[in-house]
């Protein structure tokens, strides 16, 4: 890993195009200013990890019995004139 | 990758999911009568599977802000090109949670999908609660 030293006010450019300043210094807390163009996803990696254990604990054997959901928008069988969510839906994946 | 789109339920996350990058092709499996959850079944393992919802029907006013880079990966060119599925955790008979920060965006003309991280992910919860009837 490089390890660059800053201070309060100095940045460092990746690839020519991604701008990272450090723009206050308060104690335990650094504020980072981040330029990138809009191409260039940035996330605190704290999302990532948040992420990516959800997958892990949602992860399941097919044979798990699926809970009934209340609310008029979660119907199971909605009446014949679908609300304009579920039309938009209908082509999905299945094509028949 | 084929030229055409494929025929059938099969999908390809040519960069998995979070914490299952190895695990790229899926299966989505709908069975009626437990609509509105969906299955993303794992291709090469049956036994293994998500449970999938579309959030426009549990919530209306969701509005997940599909970072650009995303797009041009997906070759989405308009919203109805997009199929998105959310992960739902089971965490018991009456509990359910579905993850609104990282949605999967599904080209429904290519089958292709990918999990984003919602550019506005900090407005959703990774447990956002399902209203679950009380078991019978």
């Amino acid at each position: 890993m490089l390890i660059l030293s800053r201070k309060s006010g100095e940045s460092i450019v990746i690839d020519g195009r991604i701008h990272v300043k450090i723009v206050r210094v308060e104690g335990e807390v650094i504020k980072v200013g981040i330029e990138a163009p809009a191409d260039v996803p940035v996330h605190r990696k704290e999302v990532y990890e948040e992420i990516q254990l959800s997958n892990q604990q949602a992860l399941t054997r097919q044979s798990a019995p699926l809970p009934r959901l209340t609310g008029t928008t979660a119907q199971p069988r909605p009446p014949a004139d679908q609300p304009p969510a579920r039309a938009a839906r209908k082509p999905s994946l299945q094509k028949s | 990758m084929p030229a055409a789109p494929p025929a059938n339920n099969q999908l390809r996350l040519p960069m998995g999911l979070l914490g299952f990058e190895q695990i790229k092709d899926y299966v989505l499996l709908v069975n009626p009568a437990e609509e509105p959850f969906a299955w993303l079944q794992v291709e090469s393992n049956v036994s293994l599977a998500f449970v999938v919802i579309d959030p426009f029907l549990i919530l209306p006013g969701y509005q997940p802000d599909i970072p650009q880079s995303d797009v041009e990966f997906l070759s989405v060119k308009q919203p109805k090109d997009a199929l998105l599925l959310n992960i739902v955790t089971i965490h018991g008979p009456n509990r359910a949670t579905v993850n609104l920060k990282g949605p999967i965006v599904i080209n429904r003309h290519t089958h292709v999908g990918k999990q984003v991280i919602l550019a506005n992910a900090a407005e959703y919860s990774v447990q956002h609660p399902l209203p679950v009837a009380k078991a019978s």
